[in-house]
C-alpha cells in the first residue's frame, strides 16, 4: 500500500519534470530562424560591454538600412570568453554567423578552417581593400587567405601628464627615444611621491619594445621563438633597470593595466604606456583634476613600432552559401567609412579606414582633441602581433617570465627570456 | 576579579569588532561605490564618501540591459534547481545514511568524485548534449544540469547519520512507511542542515556566472550575473560605479534570504560543532 503510494508520488513527479522540462525549453528556445517581420536573422556575437551599446546602435541601424535580413546581435562575454563559447558552439554545429575575434587569435580559428574566405567574396565583386589602413590589415591574413576585416582596433601610446612635465621644465612634445624616456622618468620622479613612469609590463607591449629594437618575436614561419635574442633582452633589461632604480613602477600582473592607469590618474605617475582604447575613460576621469593629458607615439630604439591590437570581424564557416552572402554584406557596412566613423567617435576605438580617417569628421575631432590623432598617426608603424595558434598561450607565459626576471633576485633577463623561449618552441612546433 | 571579567569581556568585544569589520568592509565599498562618480572611482586615496550620492547608477544599470528579464530568470532557475535538488538530493541521503545495499560505498564513492570535477572540465560534453536536446539558449540548459548535488548528499547524510536509530525503529513499530519517516522523521531533525544546504546552493546558482554564460546566446534568456558583467568593458577598463551599483541588485536579495534564513544556519553549525 505504502510501496504503492511511494512509486505514484515519484511517478507523478516524474511526469510533472517531463512536462515542465520541455516547456521551459520551448518556451526560452525561440531563437527564431525569422524575425517578426519574416526576415531571416543573422546571428553577431560581440564581446564589447561598455562599448556595446555602440556596437548595438549600429546593428539596429543597419536592420532599418536593410530589409534582406535581420541582424542580431548579442553580447558573449569578454574576447576570451567569446572565444570559448564559438568553439563550443562549432563543436555543436550552433555557432552564429558573424564574430568578433581577438587579433591574435585570428590564426588559432583560421588553421582550423573555421573561418570563412573573404578574399573570394571580395574578388567576386570586385571590392578594394586599399582603403583599409595598411597597418591594421596585418591580421586579417592567414595562409595568404584574407579571413577578417578590421573592426575595433587599437595600438598602445605614451600618455602623459602635461602638467609634471611643465613643472620639472621638459619639453611636452614628448620622448622619442628610449633614452630620452629613461631621462624624462628620471627628472618626473620625486622618491616616495611619484613615479616618472609606468606601465603594465605584459606581453603586448614587450612586443612594441622588440619591435622597436629591431626585434621579433617569432621566426617567419611561425614556429621558432626570436623574442629571446639580444633585441628582446635588452628590451627586458631597459624596463628592469628603470625599475631598479625607481623611476618606473612595476604594478602587479594580474591587473597591470588597471593599475598603471589608476596611478596616471591620480598623478602618482607622470608617464604611461596604455592602449588607445583608454583614452575615453582616462580623460573622463581627469576630469576637474586640475591637469591636462598629451599623447605621443611610443618612443623609438632603432626603429618608431607598435603592435595592433583589438578585435576583427569574421565569417563563420558552415553557414548555407545565402546566409554568407547576408553576412558578408553585413560585414562590408560595418566596416564602412561612415560605420567606422561613428563607432570610432563613441569608443575611441581607430577608424579602420583611411578615406574615414580623412573626413571632415574626424579632422574636426582630432582638431578639437589631438590626443586621438597621435594613435592614428602611429599606425604608419603599426605591425601586427604574431598570429600563430599557440601564441595564444605564448604571450602568457611571456608575461610570466617577464615579471619573475623583475621580481625575483637572481634571475636575468636572459634567463627569464630563454625560459619562456624553449617552452614557446615547445608550444610551436606542436 | 570583576576587574578581569570585564576586561575579558571588553578584549572579547575589540575582537568581534575586528572581525565585523574585516566582514563589512567590501560591502561598505560596494555600497559607496555604486553611489559614486566615475571620476571617484578612481581617486587615490580613495575617497570614503562619495560627495554627491549619485542614484542615477542604478537608473544606467538597470537601463544597460532587459534586467527585469534577468530577475525573472535568475529567480526561475534559482527555485526550479532548489525544488529539484530537494527531490533528488533528500531520498539519496535518507538510502546512504540508512541502508546497506549491494555496491552503496562505490555508489558514494562515486557521488563524491564529481565534487572534484570542476564545471570548466565538463562543460562542453554537457554542452553537447543540450545542444543535441535543443536546449541551448533555455532556461533548462540552466537547471536540468544542477538537479542534484552531491554536496548535498555529503552534508544532509551526515545529518540523517546522527537521527538516532530509536526514533526510527519507534515509527517502524507505528507501522510508518518509510516515505513517511523520511519526511516527518529525517527531515525534521535535520531542518538546520538542510536549510544550511539550501543557502549554500542558492547562492551558488544565484551568483554563477560560467554555466549561463556558457548555455545562453540571448539577452532574454540570460541571468543577472552574466547581465551584470556587461558593465565591464574590454579596452578601456570598468566603471567600477556601475559595476558596483549592479552587484548591489545582485546581492540585496542573497542579504535578505541570509536574514530570514540566520537563526537555522546558526543552529546547523552549533549542531555540527557541539557533537
Amino acid at each position: 500500500m505504502n510501496y504503492l503510494k511511494t512509486k505514484l508520488t515519484v511517478g507523478i513527479a516524474a511526469i510533472l519534470l517531463s512536462i515542465v522540462i520541455p516547456a521551459c525549453g520551448n518556451e526560452a528556445n525561440s531563437v527564431q530562424q525569422q524575425s517578426e517581420d519574416g526576415r531571416p536573422i543573422i546571428q553577431f556575437w560581440h564581446a564589447f560591454g561598455g562599448a556595446g551599446s555602440s556596437v548595438e546602435a549600429l546593428v539596429e541601424e543597419y536592420n532599418n538600412y536593410q530589409n534582406e535580413v535581420y541582424v542580431n546581435a548579442t553580447y558573449q562575454g569578454d574576447y576570451l570568453e567569446n572565444q570559448s563559447k564559438i568553439q563550443a558552439a562549432i563543436a555543436a554545429r550552433n555557432h552564429p554567423d558573424v564574430t568578433v575575434i581577438e587579433a591574435g587569435a585570428i590564426g588559432a580559428f583560421a588553421k582550423a578552417g573555421a573561418l570563412v574566405d573573404l578574399g573570394e567574396l571580395v574578388k567576386q565583386e570586385d571590392m578594394s581593400l586599399d582603403d583599409f589602413v595598411p597597418g591594421l590589415l596585418g591580421n586579417s591574413y592567414w595562409d595568404d587567405t584574407l579571413v577578417a576585416l578590421p573592426f575595433a582596433r587599437s595600438t598602445p601610446l605614451l600618455y602623459m601628464n602635461k602638467n609634471m612635465l611643465e613643472e620639472v621644465g621638459l619639453d611636452i612634445s614628448g620622448p622619442t627615444t628610449w633614452d630620452e624616456l629613461e631621462e624624462y622618468a628620471r627628472k618626473l620622479t620625486i622618491p616616495e611621491e611619484r613615479y616618472g613612469f609606468t606601465t603594465a609590463t605584459n606581453t603586448w607591449l614587450f612586443e612594441a619594445l622588440v619591435f622597436q629594437n629591431g626585434g621579433e618575436i617569432l621566426s617567419e614561419d611561425g614556429k621558432k621563438s626570436l623574442f629571446h635574442s639580444d633585441a628582446g633582452v635588452e628590451a627586458l633589461q631597459y624596463w628592469m633597470d628603470m625599475i631598479d632604480e625607481g623611476i618606473m613602477k612595476n604594478p602587479p600582473a594580474e591587473r597591470g593595466f588597471d593599475v598603471s592607469q589608476q596611478d596616471f590618474v591620480n598623478q602618482n605617475a607622470a608617464m604611461l604606456f596604455a592602449s588607445t582604447g583608454s583614452l575615453g575613460s582616462i580623460l573622463d576621469s581627469i576630469e576637474g583634476q586640475g591637469f591636462e593629458v598629451i599623447t605621443s607615439f611610443l618612443p623609438k630604439k632603432e626603429e618608431f613600432a607598435t603592435p595592433s591590437g583589438g578585435s576583427n570581424l569574421v565569417i563563420l564557416e558552415n553557414t548555407s552559401e545565402e546566409r554568407q552572402q547576408a553576412a558578408w554584406e553585413f560585414v562590408k557596412w560595418m566596416t564602412e567609412k561612415e560605420q567606422t566613423i561613428q563607432f570610432s567617435q563613441a569608443t575611441g576605438y581607430m577608424p579602420v579606414r583611411q578615406s574615414a580617417i580623412d573626413s571632415e569628421d574626424m579632422q574636426a575631432i582630432y582638431e578639437n582633441s589631438p590626443q586621438f590623432k597621435v594613435a592614428v598617426d602611429q599606425l604608419a608603424y603599426a605591425r601586427p602581433r604574431p598570429m600563430v595558434p599557440a601564441y595564444h598561450e605564448l604571450q602568457v607565459i611571456i608575461t610570466i617570465e617577464m615579471q619573475r626576471a623583475i621580481l625575483e633576485d637572481g634571475v636575468s633577463a636572459q634567463e627569464a627570456l630563454t625560459a619562456a623561449a624553449e617552452r614557446g618552441n615547445e608550444l610551436l612546433s606542436k | 576579579m570583576k576587574l578581569l571579567n570585564y576586561l575579558l569581556k571588553g578584549l572579547n568585544w575589540v575582537l568581534l569588532l575586528t572581525v565585523i569589520l574585516i566582514f563589512i568592509f567590501p560591502f561598505f565599498w560596494m555600497i559607496t561605490t555604486a553611489f559614486k562618480s566615475f571620476s571617484e572611482t578612481m581617486m587615490f586615496p580613495p575617497k570614503w564618501i562619495p560627495d554627491q550620492w549619485l542614484w542615477q547608477n542604478f537608473v544606467d544599470a538597470w537601463q544597460s540591459g532587459p534586467f527585469l528579464h534577468y530577475y525573472i530568470n535568475s529567480i526561475t532557475v534559482t527555485v526550479s534547481i532548489l525544488v529539484l535538488q530537494f527531490l533528488t538530493v533528500i531520498p539519496a541521503s535518507y538510502a546512504f545514511a540508512r541502508y546497506r545495499f549491494k555496491g552503496d560505498r562505490f555508489l558514494f564513492a562515486l557521488i563524491m568524485i564529481t565534487l572534484m570535477i570542476p564545471a570548466q572540465l565538463i562543460f562542453l560534453p554537457v554542452y553537447l548534449q543540450m545542444s543535441s536536446w535543443g536546449l541551448i539558449d533555455s532556461l533548462a540548459s540552466l537547471i536540468i544540469p544542477f538537479a542534484s548535488s552531491a554536496f548535498g548528499i555529503f552534508l544532509i547524510r551526515q545529518a540523517f547519520k546522527q537521527v538516532p536509530n530509536e526514533l526510527i525503529e519507534a515509527a517502524r513499530l507505528d507501522q510508518a512507511s518509510e516515505w513517511k519517516i523520511m519526511w516527518k522523521i529525517m527531515v525534521p531533525y535535520a531542518k538546520p542542515t538542510i536549510i544550511t544546504f539550501a543557502l549554500f546552493s542558492f547562492i551558488t546558482h544565484w551568483n554563477d556566472y560560467f554555466w549561463p554564460l556558457v548555455m545562453t546566446n540571448s539577452e532574454l534568456s540570460r541571468t543577472l550575473p552574466v547581465g551584470i558583467a556587461r558593465l565591464r568593458d574590454i579596452d578601456s577598463g570598468a566603471s567600477w560605479n556601475l559595476v558596483m551599483a549592479g552587484n548591489m541588485l545582485l546581492v540585496v536579495p542573497i542579504l535578505v534570504i541570509f536574514f530570514l534564513a540566520q537563526r537555522h544556519i546558526i543552529k546547523a553549525f552549533v549542531y555540527t560543532g557541539v557533537k
